[in-house]
């Protein structure tokens, strides 16, 4: 006579299979439950190989979590025309003047404070100034590119692009579709006239600019000068300290004697993300001092953590000091919205052919 | 004297349209001409005369892991695109010209409406019914929005080619017994394929080179190959962008052949 075991195979099967399935079922909520995902927009180029290299799989591992890159353009829109309870994004990484836009139809946070994102409490005072929405974690200066090979004058001054020698061969922007070109017509406003917000100063001074080579993207004005189609051109510092050793190109930078525009690479959040905690804290790490040290060196911004000790030859370019910092100028970018359309018309009538 | 019985006299008509025609040959094809320049030579910028030959883009573009990613989902993408506007074009097609529906000329204008609207409102239209009915942003709903935008074309070309359809040729098929069915695979099918079969052609090419409607339904890490290289081409303008134009040109042509080795290119001529 054989003796059964106290449980049978088969009901050993059945309850494993049994279990395995319940097992199945409630993992992936449990691992929903676990792994929260945090919707970003970043930039592409060097700036997007270090962030997916580097900077964003450090931060899965530091909060477990996964984080979902945008790269496509354009953020704005798409975040305008997304439910305000369930946005598209969380963090929205733009330059200052689509903050502006987006705080207006109320798509992000008014201000970021050291309470929320603590490392807040160490940036320079333009970072969360009141020309700022969010927190601006990197900024650059927005000056003027030349060649040093051309025979021309290093420029000093704004008012140098306006040499008569440079006919042709100086370079700006599409004005209704890029910041610099809309930050170098408020400049215009105050070096010609009574201030950046002086608009018939600014359009008298760009019609002297002509003719003038107009580019979409601060990459094509890189390419431009690089390639001296454009011999003196609006430009980022980034834009020419990124090729640094990279080529031979004779191009420099000048900071000039009027004042750098800023322009900000700014973080915020969207007032109905699901994961703010999170996304507070994807911004506090954006701002830690590594993480800052990190990527101004891998694409020549300029931190906005004054704490950050940045190598010898990126502390000697970039604004790393209150004195540098005291420089940059920042337009008022609600300003600027709100009369966009008739800047656009008036501009592209004047920069026509 | 008189001239050569064997040799013509100059004619200047026919002269003027062979220079037309060089002309329009030197349009189409000059652009071409000036990204493969590009596309070959070593600076990271465009200038001309090019300095040298070097397939560095090349290899930068075959090396970069999203230019790969994305050259696969969109030849992917393209080649659902073009079986579903094959299937739904051709079968509307049919329905239309032989269908006797009411409202038939509303009908056709209403399926060819996708072509009228610039393709960016539908994209953000489409974008926006997706997240409003919770639907995200999945790839079935690009290959989807891809095949709104194709079927037109897989519609106009078999409409010309039922136009001109010969129906007595079915009717002897089916008084000789064939079933409805036969009829369809056996006779109307091949008549109406290279209709259907250019529209095919035309809706792959669409689908490959979709900027407007994948700029807002595609999600981080599915982006298509166009969407790509514009975002790549904001921040970094070297020649890799020329190397992807050549290689998406190389492929359309390379589907262009494959089509011509299966069906012939002489049957769209016809159309």
């Amino acid at each position: 006579m054989t003796t059964r075991p106290p449980v049978s195979r088969r009901a050993l099967l059945r309850t494993g299979a049994g279990l395995a399935a319940a097992a199945s079922f409630g993992a992936p909520a449990i691992l929903h439950a676990e792994t929260k995902t945090l919707k970003i927009t970043t930039w592409g180029g060097k700036w997007g190989d270090i962030m997916k290299a580097t900077v964003l799989p450090a931060f899965e591992k530091e909060h477990g979590c996964t984080v979902s890159a945008d790269q496509a353009f354009p953020y704005v829109p798409k975040l305008q025309v997304s439910p305000r309870n369930d946005p598209l994004y969380d963090v929205l990484h733009t330059n200052s003047n689509e903050q502006w836009l987006s705080v207006v139809d109320g798509l992000v946070m008014d201000k970021i404070t050291a309470k929320e994102v603590p490392n807040v409490a160490d940036v320079y005072p333009y970072a969360v100034s009141d020309k700022i929405v969010g927190v601006s974690i990197f900024t650059s200066a927005i000056g003027l590119g030349y060649r040093t090979d051309k025979g021309i004058t290093p420029p000093k001054s704004w008012k140098d692009l306006a040499d008569p020698k440079l006919a042709g061969a100086r370079g700006g922007y599409l004005i209704p579709v890029n910041s610099l070109g809309q930050c170098h017509l408020m400049m215009l406003g105050k070096i010609y006239g009574k201030g950046l917000q002086d608009l018939d100063a600014a359009y008298k001074a760009l019609e002297q600019l002509k003719p003038i080579k107009l580019v979409d993207f601060t990459g094509q004005m890189e390419k431009m000068l690089l390639s001296g189609e454009v011999v003196e051109g609006v430009i980022h510092d980034s834009g020419v300290y990124r090729y640094e050793g990279a080529n031979r190109q004779p191009v420099d930078f000048c900071s000039p004697s009027e004042g750098v525009m800023a322009l900000e690479q700014v973080l915020n959040v969207t007032p109905g993300s699901k994961v703010k905690e999170l996304a507070f804290a994807y911004i506090d790490y954006m701002l830690r001092p590594d993480v800052q040290k990190l990527l101004a060196e891998g694409v020549w911004y300029s931190p906005a953590n004054k704490k950050v000790k940045l190598e010898a030859k990126y502390d000697a370019k970039l604004l790393t000091t209150p004195e540098k910092v005291a420089t940059l100028i920042q337009p008022d970018w609600k300003w600027y919205n709100a009369r966009k359309d008739d800047i656009d018309a008036r501009v592209t009538k004047i920069l026509k052919g | 004297m008189s001239m050569p019985p064997n040799k013509q006299p100059f004619d200047l008509g026919k002269a003027a349209y062979l220079g037309l025609n060089l002309l329009l040959l030197a349009f189409l094809l000059a652009p071409i001409a000036i990204v493969l320049v590009f596309a070959l030579n070593p600076t990271p910028y465009i200038s001309f005369p090019p300095v040298g030959v070097t397939l560095h883009w090349f290899d930068k573009f075959f090396e970069t892991a999203d230019f790969m990613r994305s050259l696969w989902l969109s030849l992917w993408i393209a080649a659902c695109v073009l079986v579903l506007s094959v299937v739904i074009g051709g079968a509307c097609a049919l329905a239309l010209a032989r269908g006797n529906l009411p409202g038939r000329a509303f009908l056709t204008a209403f399926f060819m409406s996708p072509l009228m609207l610039p393709a960016i409102l539908t994209g953000l239209a489409l974008f926006q019914s997706y997240l409003l009915s919770g639907i995200g942003r999945p790839l079935w709903g690009l290959i989807m929005a891809h095949t709104l935008i194709a079927v037109p074309y897989v519609l106009r070309t078999t409409l010309a080619v039922l136009h001109n359809f010969d129906r007595r040729i079915e009717e002897a098929a089916s008084v000789l017994g064939a079933s409805p069915a036969r009829v369809f695979f056996e006779v109307t099918l091949p008549l109406i394929q290279p209709g259907v079969f250019a529209g095919g052609v035309f809706a792959f090419i669409v689908s490959f080179d979709q900027f407007p409607v994948s700029l807002f339904l595609v999600v981080p890490k599915g982006e298509t190959l166009p969407v790509v290289l514009f975002n790549y081409m904001k921040f970094d303008l070297d020649g890799a962008i020329a190397a992807a134009s050549m290689v998406s040109i190389l492929l359309a042509l390379a589907v262009v052949l494959a089509l011509e080795r299966l069906i012939g290119l002489k049957a769209y001529v016809k159309l």
